[in-house]
């Protein structure tokens, strides 16, 4: 018995030491997630560090996940009504959660601190603006551009690529940059590795170059099997299945990641995510911005990352304290020093800190140049369904099971059809 | 037939109470995630708003989506080839090692190892060999003077990621043919032998019928495997996004509720996987009387 009621003292001095900390006045603690490497952890600390540092009435927990396990563990933590206060979005999905009513709406904020977006390039602000407000900040920006293996073109005698480039021009210094050097068959070096099951690398590019669109503006159509999007689809089909300068996916998936940095292909389209990995390799290599399509037109792929609080968050306040130190020249300079990403103050991006980072030595002024030419991916709720009907559906085509015209006219209506659902 | 000792008294209050973690455990995570399946296959819910009424809507959707549709076919179709193989291999690596040879254990043990790996990591190993260009086994099959062969393109893979499925499977079969040979007696075998049985007769007409116990317990499991199966699967054929060249209904499933905010549709996904599952075990215990034989 004796024994029993020890117990209960014990278990009782932890219930009510627990309430009573609650209650305590301290620091207030918010939490702050996103998706990244693990490597990347320790920038985010950092930048939390000196955010603390100005800030010591707050303390901001960091958690890192990987893309998928970081959506999933997002879902699940606002189903329980407990989401991180501050939280990473990829602008396509921003409105699957915005229009669920999980994001705080952070205008009244940036209302108290008038001229804070002055600095902002105006097209990543885009994506997060609605009739109402910004429910999101953008944190940084990608443009996609031509990354090129000098070494390769060095070896074949071959002048790099340059801005005056047309997808002709790719395409045939990608057949000649595609060789099989014993002569058995089987291909050692491509000329333009590339994902074309998503939109963003490839060929939401073509498409628009050519004059095409990828979805109707009030997003209720699909438009990638219009006449002229075939033209643009049809040119990466040549390349792929005619000239056998891209790899299909079942050939490149067996050198796992990225065959650009594996250093058999000689050129890839991406954005600047891929820098930090590509900084490692051997080969000397630059970047040049996408190429004029036959039509005259050159358009390239801007997304934005941001930052979103939740609408459940318990310390709003604090919250926006943290996005805006992040936003802040003090905060863009460290994350740019990740070498990610492109920092959205154009006096961090257009500064020696974004232009000479140590960590390369490329024209990281290509990036910047991109955005003259560049469309914001499309944002709109049902976005990451819609993305797979399109890319499951284009995959027998890439994989050489289907032909381009027919899978064209099954994949639209499907699409479709996921756009009438989330209206 | 009864067994152990009655609980009396003041011991029935102990029992219950010892019991209870498990019991509560189990009708609140197995029967009440059942529950919340079943009501939730006819909603519509996104995880995050309120979840409203849908009707048979989601069932509807079971027979015109055309992914499921794929999907389910790819189950079937897996299963169909999954099962016997199991059965039959792994009832053979029993029988060869059912015998006095040496090393014996390790045999087992190697036989074994792939259950108690982990599936991330053999399907890695995998990949190894399954490579078009970069694999073990298109360059031994170069080395022969073949052509290689894409053994993960859509339509190999089906066969290719059985083989893996089966091959991980041979350890559990085994220790359940293992047990069941261990219990047919010995006299059964010499009786035989003198009648003039060789071992194929002996394997046919007596192992085989006195097994069918093991038989019907090993395909019973393996059949429930197969319509979860999903580990090797996605390791060997997953491309971007959760898209597979071999999609089965547990990826749709996986898919509908976490990518595409359609936890209702994937709900009933699930349901008509566990409708099936039930139907094929109701149709096991049918044969069960008719061909199982019990001593």
């Amino acid at each position: 018995m004796k024994k029993l009621a020890l117990i209960i003292v014990l278990i009782a001095s932890i219930v009510l030491s627990a309430c009573g900390s609650g209650k305590a006045k301290g620091p207030v603690t918010i939490s702050f997630m996103a998706w990244g490497a693990p490597e990347e952890l320790a920038v985010w600390q950092q930048i939390v560090n000196d955010f603390q540092a100005a800030n010591p009435n707050i303390k901001v927990n960091v958690e890192v996940s990987d893309w998928d396990s970081y959506w999933t563990k997002l879902k699940t933590l606002m189903a329980a009504n407990t989401p991180p206060d501050v939280f990473a979005m990829d602008a396509p999905l921003y409105l699957d959660y915005q229009s669920r009513g999980q994001l705080l709406n952070l205008q009244p904020y940036i209302d108290k601190n008038p001229g804070m977006l002055d600095g902002f390039y105006p097209v990543t602000l885009q994506a997060y603006k609605l009739p109402d407000g910004y429910y999101g900040m953008p944190r940084d920006f990608q443009t996609i551009v031509l990354f090129y293996n000098k070494d390769m073109f060095d070896k074949a005698g071959m002048a790099y690529p340059t801005g005056n480039w047309t997808y002709d021009d790719l395409r045939s210094a990608a057949k000649k940059l595609t060789i099989d050097s014993n002569g058995d068959g089987t291909i050692e070096q491509w000329g333009l590795a590339t994902d074309l099951w998503d939109m963003e690398l490839t060929w939401s590019e073509a498409i628009w170059s050519w004059g095409g669109e990828v979805i109707s503006a009030d997003y209720t159509k699909t438009l990638v099997g219009e006449p002229i999007a075939r033209e643009a689809w049809q040119f990466l089909y040549d390349m792929m299945w005619t000239d056998h300068s891209i790899p299909d996916p079942n050939t490149s998936g067996q050198y796992g990641a990225d065959l650009f940095q594996a250093g058999i292909a000689a050129m890839t389209s991406i954005g600047h995510w891929a820098v930090p990995g590509y900084a490692t390799v051997e080969f000397k290599w630059d970047v040049a911005p996408m190429p004029i399509s036959p039509n005259g037109g050159r358009v390239t792929s801007v997304n934005s990352a941001g930052f979103v609080a939740a609408k459940a968050s318990q310390h709003p306040d604090e919250a926006w304290e943290f996005i805006k130190y992040c936003l802040s020249e003090a905060g863009q300079t460290r994350l740019t020093e990740l070498g990610l990403a492109i920092p959205v103050l154009k006096s961090v991006a257009e500064s020696p800190v974004f232009l000479n980072q140590k960590m390369v030595n490329i024209n990281q002024q290509v990036f910047l140049d991109s955005l003259e030419f560049s469309r914001m991916k499309p944002v709109f709720r049902g976005y990451e369904e819609w993305s797979a009907a399109i890319g499951d559906g284009m995959a027998p085509i890439w994989l050489g099971e289907a032909d381009l015209n027919p899978t064209l006219d099954s994949v639209v209506p499907q699409a479709d059809a996921i756009l009438t659902n989330n209206q | 037939m009864e067994f152990g000792l009655k609980p009396l008294g003041r011991e029935r209050w102990w029992l219950f109470l010892l019991l209870a973690p498990t019991l509560i455990g189990l009708i609140i995570g197995t029967f009440g995630s059942i529950l919340a399946t079943l009501w939730l296959s006819f909603m519509k819910w996104d995880l995050l708003t309120a979840p409203y009424w849908a009707g048979l809507k989601n069932y509807i959707a079971l027979f015109t989506n055309e992914v499921f549709l794929k999907s389910l076919g790819n189950t079937i179709k897996f299963s169909a080839l999954y099962v016997p193989g199991v059965v039959v291999v792994s009832l053979l690596v029993a029988v060869l090692l059912n015998r006095k040879i040496k090393g014996l254990t390790v045999f087992r043990t190697i036989y074994f190892l792939p259950c108690v790996t982990s599936a991330v990591a053999t399907a890695l190993v995998w990949n190894m060999i399954y490579g078009k260009d970069t694999g073990i086994l298109n360059y031994i099959i170069h080395l022969l003077g073949g052509q290689p062969i894409c053994w993960l393109c859509t339509d190999k893979a089906m066969m290719s990621v059985v083989i893996v499925n089966i091959w991980g499977a041979i350890g559990e079969g085994m220790i359940i043919f293992l047990a069941g040979l261990t219990a047919i007696p010995r006299e059964y075998y010499e009786a035989s032998k003198v009648d003039g049985a060789n071992d194929i007769q002996q394997f046919f007409r007596i192992t085989i019928p006195l097994l069918t116990p093991s038989i019907f317990f090993q395909t019973l499991i393996s059949t429930i495997n197969a319509f979860q199966a999903y580990d090797y699967i996605y390791m060997l054929t997953r491309r971007n996004q959760g898209d597979s060249s071999v999609p089965v209904v547990v990826f749709s499933i996986y898919r509908n509720a976490w990518n595409f905010f359609n936890y209702g549709g994937a709900s009933a996904q699930a349901i008509e996987l566990a409708v099936i599952v039930i139907a094929l075990m109701g149709l096991y215990f049918w044969l069960e009387r008719r061909f199982v034989i019990y001593e």
